[in-house]
């Protein structure tokens, strides 16, 4: 943990470190779990991995992650196909236990003060079903009556929410005759329901149409500009260079360059650092001459 | 587009470079199709020792029917009874097309290896595609099956009329064959497109719940009733059948034994007739099967929603129920259990033998319906307080086992209660509660029909008793079994689709839990049998408390358990692939 918690922080230039000593980071456990509870602080860390690993039977996914997320920022998780996203995004708010390695979500570690940190959470994960048999209105009104939210205050922010994602129009449909596009708009409402802290969203904008995903890109930042945090992990370029002020480039299960993106990009576009961290062929050559 | 080759210095613009040069095209033999075929297969099978256990488990059972299968059609021939062979070939050959027919619309779609979607966008001439599919189609476990099976026929008859007898049968068995394999790929192109439709699936497989709940119950009828059948007129049927293409082929041996020999030809040009209407059908429908797959189908007008999204969420049912957390957990469940066609499928199933199984029990075997010579029907009744008793223990038994894999249905999207860190033990008072909205009112009607059924409504309190004591035990062991051995299902509609392997061993662990609970429950049986009438008395609220006694126990264990396993029991039900 100590070798990791050096690399993740050193070849970072500008990282804030006077909100977490190097030299406090590589004393301990013991230490590192007092100095959380300042981070808890305003201006702090919205989200804190420290360590985090797993393994599939042979193949390791995520080989110990760290991050850390400054509460107000956007933050942007890029990655190839099977770099460990999706595995890292599930370890850290709880769907997932990793072997090794803690989160911290504003102060509170998920994994042994899970009621609190949910609490703060808000989750759009990739890769899993939503309760499709129900309509967009049940499915919003079940998950703020779950977050145990007054129900006239879940009526109130349900219509809003689907008034504002165009999904009032849906009517009696249930979500699993959806579109990919409108599932995607329904979990995000489920996510900003209870009005959380921290949103963690997984391929928010994957088979979003351009009309949605403007229409999302304006909630996210209007969210992040009341004091929300978000983090979200993408592997399209584009996305990431308009929306976020952070950015951290995982593959092949840790994580490669991180920073705000200025500092990621250095002067050059985020596509070709991309390529660089991650490596991989790009250009054809001499081969398909027939094409 | 302009390509500099390297080193070259040479241009080529896209005008002659963007043809592709089409090499000699070699035409596309059945053969390539067969490949194809057991390539797929190979590779569905590779690596997971699991799946190689269930196709060699597949082909166990192929063998044990084609066994079965060739033994029962050969056994006229082996007692030399012609009669026997013409009741074989006409019923058997009928029940073997018609099985061929509609067993696949059943279990939506044929040997999906080779599903004519995929070739949508290939240039294949239609007369390949038909003839591939068809020949793949007769490659599997299935047909292998039947043809061995029908095989049994062709030694009857050679048995019983000689060599030109059996020689005929073996050609009528081969056309039988490949009328069963058409018509069943010819009637699941046709209805591949609504087929499509989630809708139409869905109202497929209630129906389908209905029918193989009531398979059991059949069975016996027609075991009971082959005792008084009267054979002449079956025989008869069988020659009407015989004559029909659903066993023509199969009934042309004996034609031979019993000394037609001009009915054969004329047989064969049915089949062959039959033949060729499917094969034209078919390539028709063929069409309708492969393309129109990337649509979901017309837009259909929705109804607006009426009310706030909570009031949305309860049902008018449960309009007394508070709208906290607790609340939002049973009206969800409740709605699932209606909408969900797995569960649906499992309720109806519950339903249909929750009725059938007492009455089996207590009515003394079917060969205590006598018919009066005045037509009405007498019903000899084995029935005692302990029967009924012991007949409610396995009722309130299977009621609770529906539970046994209840995260299960849910799959993945659990991982919204994981994420909302809901306590297990609300979690599962919740499920309880749900699914109890519909079961109860379901026992209550059960045990006082069945009291009434057999004329003893003394017996009810007993009755109910014990079903409420069972279904109670049986929803403590259960849940325990649910958070401990869940197992993940296949993300599709067919209520009857396990994820192949593991679900085998998961239905023993059912099994187990129905033993486990109705051994739970056996002190009430033991009061009835022992106490005698006064134990009516008490048997309700005793069975009641009971059973709550025993829910209130399995939520106060497993609530823990479940707090303490919710990462392992999401990933355990997510199905991977």
């Amino acid at each position: 943990m100590t070798s990791c918690g050096g690399v993740g922080v050193a070849v970072v230039p500008g990282y804030e470190s006077r909100i977490l000593p190097q030299r406090e980071r590589i004393r301990g456990a013991g230490s590192y779990r007092r100095t959380m509870t300042d981070a808890a602080q305003p201006g702090g860390q919205a989200l804190v991995l420290r360590g985090l690993a797993k393994r599939f039977d042979d193949k390791v996914a995520v080989a110990g992650v760290e991050l850390d997320v400054p509460v107000g920022s956007f933050y942007g998780l890029l990655g190839p196909n099977g770099a460990g996203k999706t595995t890292t995004l599930s370890m850290a708010v709880g769907l997932l236990r990793p072997d090794a390695g803690h989160a911290h979500v504003l102060g509170h570690d998920v994994w042994a003060d899970p009621v609190r940190a949910k609490q703060l959470l808000g989750v759009l994960p990739d890769g899993v079903r939503l309760f499709d048999r129900l309509t967009g209105a049940e499915l919003l009104a079940y998950h703020g009556l779950l977050r145990g939210m007054d129900p006239a205050v879940v009526d109130q922010r349900a219509g809003e929410l689907l008034d504002v994602l165009a999904l009032d129009d849906a009517g009696r449909t249930l979500v699993v005759d959806y579109s990919a596009g409108m599932k995607k708009k329904i979990g995000l409402a489920c996510a900003l329901l209870h009005g959380p802290r921290l949103l963690v969203l997984d391929e928010p904008f994957e088979a979003v149409d351009p009309v949605s995903a403007a229409l999302i890109r304006d909630i996210l930042q209007r969210y992040v500009a009341g004091g929300g945090t978000v983090i979200f992990s993408s592997h399209v370029m584009a996305v990431v260079e308009r929306l976020c002020s952070h950015v951290a480039i995982l593959a092949d299960g840790v994580i490669k360059k991180v920073g705000t993106l200025d500092e990621v990009r250095a002067g050059r576009s985020l596509e070709e650092v991309f390529v660089d961290v991650v490596g991989g062929r790009t250009a054809t050559g001499e081969e398909l001459a027939w094409l | 587009m302009a390509v500099t080759g390297p080193g070259t210095g040479v241009a080529v613009t896209g005008s002659t470079a963007g043809v592709p040069a089409v090499a000699g095209r070699r035409p596309v033999r059945a053969r390539h199709f067969v490949r194809l075929k057991l390539r797929v297969m190979g590779n569905n099978l590779r690596g997971q020792g699991w799946r190689i256990a269930l196709f060699i488990g597949g082909i166990i059972a192929g063998l044990w029917f084609a066994g079965n299968g060739f033994l029962i059609l050969a056994a006229p021939g082996f007692v030399d009874s012609e009669q026997g062979m013409l009741l074989a070939a006409g019923f058997g050959g009928t029940l073997l097309v018609l099985g061929w027919l509609l067993l696949p619309l059943a279990f939506f779609g044929v040997d999906e290896t080779l599903d004519p979607a995929r070739f949508a966008l290939l240039p294949l001439p239609r007369r390949t595609m038909v003839t591939g599919l068809l020949v793949t189609g007769l490659i599997g476990v299935p047909s292998i099956a039947t043809g061995l099976a029908s095989l049994g026929l062709v030694l009857s008859a050679a048995l019983l009329g000689g060599p030109l007898a059996g020689a005929v049968q073996l050609v009528g068995v081969a056309a039988g064959l490949l009328l069963c394999v058409l018509g069943s790929r010819a009637i699941t192109s046709a209805f591949a497109g609504m087929l499509r439709s989630r809708r139409v699936r869905d109202l497929a497989a209630v129906l389908l719940a209905v029918l193989a709940a009531l398979l059991g119950p059949l069975q016996l009828l027609v075991i009971g009733g082959l005792g008084n059948a009267d054979w002449d007129q079956l025989a008869e049927v069988a020659g009407i059948l015989g004559w029909t293409p659903l066993a023509a082929p199969y009934t042309m041996g004996f034609d031979v034994v019993d000394g037609r020999l001009w009915a054969v030809p004329v047989k064969l040009a049915v089949t062959a007739a039959t033949l060729a209407g499917l094969y034209r059908w078919w390539s028709r429908s063929l069409e309708s099967a492969m393309v129109g797959t990337a649509s979901g189908g017309p837009a259909r007008a929705v109804a607006a929603a009426s009310g706030t999204p909570v009031s949305q969420l309860f049902p008018r049912l449960l309009t007394r129920t508070p709208r906290d957390r607790y609340g939002a957990l049973v009206a969800r469940e409740v709605r699932y259990w209606w909408r969900d066609m797995r569960r649906r499928a499992n309720l109806i199933t519950v339903a249909v033998v929750g009725v059938f199984i007492p009455a089996l029990i207590n009515v003394g075997g079917f060969s205590a319906f006598t018919y009066d010579p005045d037509g009405s029907l007498d019903v000899g009744l084995t029935a005692s307080a302990t029967s009924v008793s012991i007949s409610m223990l396995f009722v309130g038994a299977l009621a609770a086992v529906t539970l046994a894999n209840q995260f299960g249905f849910d799959g993945s999207a659990y991982a919204a209660n994981v994420i909302a860190g809901v306590p297990g033990r609300l979690e599962l008072r919740a499920r309880v509660v749900g699914f109890s909205v519909y079961i109860v009112p379901l026992l209550v009607v059960i045990s006082a029909g069945l009291g009434l059924f057999l004329r003893e409504p003394g017996w009810i309190p007993v009755a109910a008793g014990t079903l409420f004591a069972a279904y109670g035990a049986g929803l403590a062991v259960n849940l325990i079994v649910s958070v401990v051995g869940a197992y993940s299902l296949p993300e599709t509609s067919n209520p009857f689709a396990l994820n192949s392997g593991a679900g085998v061993a998961k239905s023993m662990l059912a099994l187990v839990a129905m033993v486990a609970s109705a051994a739970a429950a056996v002190p009430i049986v033991l009061a009835t049998a022992l106490l005698g009438e006064v134990w009516y008395w008490f048997a309700l609220p005793v069975g009641v408390g009971y059973g709550l006694g025993a829910v209130a126990l399995g939520l106060y264990i497993t609530g823990d358990l479940l707090d303490r396993r919710m990462p392992e029991l999401l990933a355990t039900v997510t199905p991977r692939r």
